[in-house]
């Protein structure tokens, strides 16, 4: 009984560590350019994938393959973003938000669909991160997989907010983010800017995608429920405030575990979608965000 | 309002040449294609009024047209209803389904409509996969096909002329609902929100209404598409839908019900001519709605009004009672003890004073001491944490702004937003009560003559002035005015001070914020100075300019030389 429930608490923290990191590339972008970017679950499910191609070109039987194949699927993750930024943001810049928004959509058709076409319909599995070891803590045991990817995750998240808190790059996305006008006015190079922030974005969605795709597997598909999940968390965290965005994400994922342990996933699902409209109808501020008028 | 235009006839020259191919074509196959494009331009011609029209990003329509058909296909098969009163369900359904998804979102901005609507497809896919009722991931078959009395219209030319005969009654109900001056509300709602609100438009029942609509014609094609193929799987309500119902939008260009025709046209047989593609023409669609939105983002219809123009509205006389009085009596304006926290800037600490009727008041400050924000809370765009506005002693904290302009409140903008593609004419006929007194109100600006061109051929200066015309089209009886005179020549403030004089002469309250002191000491007979959020000195011209507090906090030495 005690170990059934560390083990959910386990799956609940590691499931939230990675939906986190998803929500955090996702609020990003929305910071950096007003934005909402449809394909930041495609680039989930396309970091997934990379993670699964990199593992193939290493020699088998390697101890951590997956925190091996991390820095190639970071890599390979930015290159995808700064080239979302290129097609579906720049020509863009003068459009208005919505213009970015559905370039995303298309952006995401053609990544998940591209998979498809690629390399099939079917799931696969992606790389352990460490052994299958099971560690024993006071007669508990906890999967070594989960451990590893509750740490990878903490670790990028504590980079992403060492970046953004103590560097010269946080203080000009912040102010990007707040007044692209004003920012540019005292010599920020904001488009160098936003496009750090899609890179950075992509690169922790592909991060995330590899975590997720031992456990879960990973299809082309997934790329929808994980974006909506990342939009559900900004809005439950409120609107552009990213580590609120991330704490939502973190209480997604502990719901989904909890009610797919007591009912079943479908219901977590249904109930989240109707959690969502009742928020937008009661308090579209967010809940966690403290209530501040939106200037005119 | 239109007329004959040319646009038109192009419009009528390609479905032409369709019906030729189809007709030289003539097979089953080619029958098909075009009934299915038929069917999603009809979901299309609805979603162009959200999506369009209101610049909403709902992703619902989708689900709204498999509602649609679950609607119909349930009800023929459970219930054995006539395939006829089955399609009826399928309009009734999604429209109620698209109003009800609309009310918790009718103030909400794009992002979150798109949210939300994202969330009921989600639902609505959960359902049709998992429920009993809609028959599981099988979904329903045996459908029966569409029947008038014992006739079958199960397919071919019958099902391919109905389809087409309810396009062409979609394109009359959406003419219908942007007839009578309401295409330029919508436009006001969608591109100067913040001016619809303080102009008296309320979003809530056009955003219920259109989504009704909406939903009632996705549904509709949703039902046309069950009864036309007699099966029904959870897949109608899945994004592909979606997407495909976007990209026609998009490619067709924004708000263009004709637009949405071609649009369905251009892309419902590309699955066809990309065969060699196999499963993968939704890569294609996904290029083409990013080439359409990066390179050409008015779409097919936005090319074509390019090469053949909007004809400019009829311009009524300007009336000969222009000059007389306005209908309202003037309004006492009043402020008291208001309050505005954001976040943990304090913006406004306990404001309070009045603009009897009749006269012209000043309200000055530095950047940053309140003054847009006392502006923002008198006309409702923001909520005061405390204190209360009064209009001819009416109590208006409480009120909506679409309210308070009823109640006889107008304002004018800093930076006065304007909704895109209209006539100047249409631009302040918004509120007006009819197009003469719009052209009125545009007279008494100096703009009467100007009132046949596009609002774009404006420049700042005029754009300001068409900005307090369509306020002035409401018939104020307080008129509240944001840096009116920034930016004009020394002609236009003086023109600007002396239309001010005379509303004030014929009873208005008006309340001017300003930095000019050059404009606005002569103009005022009472000065409200504003610092950090209080009120510094309140008084005649003189009395302010002299007050030694003013000069430190505000106008600097050498302003009373």
């Amino acid at each position: 009984m005690i170990e059934a429930a560390a083990q959910l608490a386990v799956n609940a923290v590691a499931l939230g560590a990675v939906y986190a990191l998803v929500a955090l590339g996702f609020v990003l972008v929305i910071g950096a350019v007003g934005a909402v970017n449809f394909a930041h679950g495609e680039l989930v499910m396309l970091g997934g994938m990379v993670g699964v191609g990199a593992t193939m070109l290493l020699p088998a039987d390697l101890p951590v393959p997956g925190l091996l194949v991390l820095p190639a699927v970071l890599a390979v993750m930015a290159a995808v973003g700064l080239a979302v930024a290129g097609i579906a943001y720049a020509p863009l810049r003068r459009a208005p938000p919505t213009a970015v928004f559905i370039a995303t959509i298309a952006v995401g058709l053609i990544i998940q669909h591209g998979v498809t076409v690629g390399i099939g319909p079917e799931p696969r599995r992606g790389p352990p991160l460490v052994d299958s070891g099971v560690l024993d803590l006071a007669g508990v045991g906890l999967a070594h997989q989960q451990l590893a990817t509750i740490a990878t995750a903490a670790a990028l998240i504590f980079a992403v907010h060492f970046l953004l808190q103590h560097t010269r790059f946080g203080r000009r996305l912040r102010a990007a983010a707040q007044d692209p006008e004003m920012a540019r006015a005292v010599g920020i190079p904001v488009r160098l800017t936003i496009a750090v922030s899609f890179a950075l974005a992509a690169a922790l969605a592909g991060a995330a995608g590899l975590l997720l795709s031992n456990q879960y597997l990973v299809t082309p598909t997934d790329g929808g429920a994980l974006m909506l999940k990342a939009y559900i968390a900004t809005v439950i965290g409120g609107w552009g405030r990213i580590w609120g965005a991330a704490l939502g994400a973190f209480a997604i994922a502990v719901f989904e575990t909890l009610v797919a342990a007591t009912a079943s996933y479908l219901v977590a699902e249904a109930l989240l979608y109707l959690g969502v409209l009742a928020v937008l109808a009661v308090r579209p501020q967010g809940l966690f965000g403290e209530t501040t008028g939106r200037r005119a | 309002m239109i007329g004959p235009d040319r646009r038109n006839l192009v419009y009528l020259a390609a479905a032409a040449v369709g019906l030729g191919g189809v007709v030289a074509l003539g097979d089953t196959y080619a029958l098909r294609v075009a009934t299915l494009v038929g069917i999603y331009a009809i979901a299309a011609i609805g979603y162009q009024l959200v999506f369009g029209r209101l610049g909403l990003l709902s992703l619902a329509q989708g689900a709204l047209f498999g509602i649609g058909a679950y609607a119909s296909a349930l009800l023929t098969l459970s219930l054995g209803l006539p395939a006829p009163l089955g399609l009826v369900a399928a309009v009734l359904v999604p429209a109620a389904v698209g109003a009800a998804v609309a009310l918790p979102i009718a103030r909400l901005d794009s992002h979150y409509v798109a949210l939300a609507t994202l969330g009921l497809a989600q639902l609505a896919l959960l359902a049709a996969t998992n429920l009993e009722l809609t028959g599981g991931a099988n979904g329903l078959y045996g459908v029966p096909p569409l029947a008038v009395g014992p006739v079958e219209i199960a397919g071919g030319w019958p099902m391919l002329v109905l389809v087409w005969a309810l396009v062409g009654l979609c394109l009359l109900v959406s003419r219908a609902v942007l007839a009578g001056g309401r295409a330029a509300r919508f436009a006001t709602l969608r591109d100067a929100p913040h001016a619809a609100l303080t102009l008296g438009l309320n979003p809530v029942p056009a955003r219920l209404a259109l989504f009704a609509v909406a939903g009632a014609l996705g549904g509709l094609a949703g039902g046309l598409q069950v009864h036309g193929i007699g099966v029904v799987s959870p897949s109608v309500t899945g994004f592909e839908v979606m997407v495909t119902i976007l990209a026609i939008a998009v490619v067709g260009g924004r708000g263009s019900a004709p637009g949405a025709v071609a649009g369905a046209a251009l892309l419902i047989p590309l699955p066809e001519v990309l065969r060699f593609l196999e499963g993968s023409y939704l890569v294609a669609y996904g290029v083409l709605l990013l080439a359409a939105i990066v390179l050409m983002p008015r779409g097919l219809d936005g090319w074509l009004r390019d090469r053949f123009p909007r004809r400019p509205p009829a311009v009524p006389a300007v009336p000969a009672a222009a000059s007389a009085p306005p209908r309202r009596r003037g309004k006492a304006l009043a402020v008291d003890g208001l309050r505005k926290r954001f976040g943990g800037v304090t913006a406004l600490d306990g404001v309070s004073f009045a603009v009897p009727a009749g006269t012209v008041a000043g309200l000055i400050g530095a950047n940053g001491s309140g003054k847009t924000t006392v502006l923002n809370l008198i006309s409702g765009l923001e909520t005061p944490d405390a204190g209360q506005i009064r209009l001819g002693g009416v109590p208006l904290a409480d009120r909506p702004a679409h309210h308070r302009t009823e109640l006889g409140l107008g304002r004018g903008f800093q930076h006065p937003e304007f909704p895109e593609g209209l006539f100047v004419l249409e631009a302040a006929a918004v509120a007006a009560r009819d197009r003469s007194g719009a052209v009125a109100a545009l007279d008494r600006v100096g703009l009467a003559e100007r009132a046949g061109e596009p609002v774009a051929a404006l420049g700042a200066a005029e754009l300001r002035r068409l900005d307090l015309a369509r306020a002035l089209a409401t018939e104020p009886g307080a008129l509240i005015l944001d840096e009116p005179a920034a930016g004009l020549t020394s002609e236009e403030r003086a023109a600007l001070a002396a239309l001010l004089r005379r509303l004030a002469d014929q009873g208005l309250a008006v309340l001017v914020v300003d930095h000019g002191m050059d404009f606005l000491l002569p103009l005022a007979d009472r000065i409200v100075c504003l610092d950090a959020g209080r009120v510094l000195a309140a008084g005649t011209p003189d009395e302010v300019r002299r007050n030694p507090a003013v000069v430190a906090a505000y106008l600097g030495e050498g302003a009373t030389a």
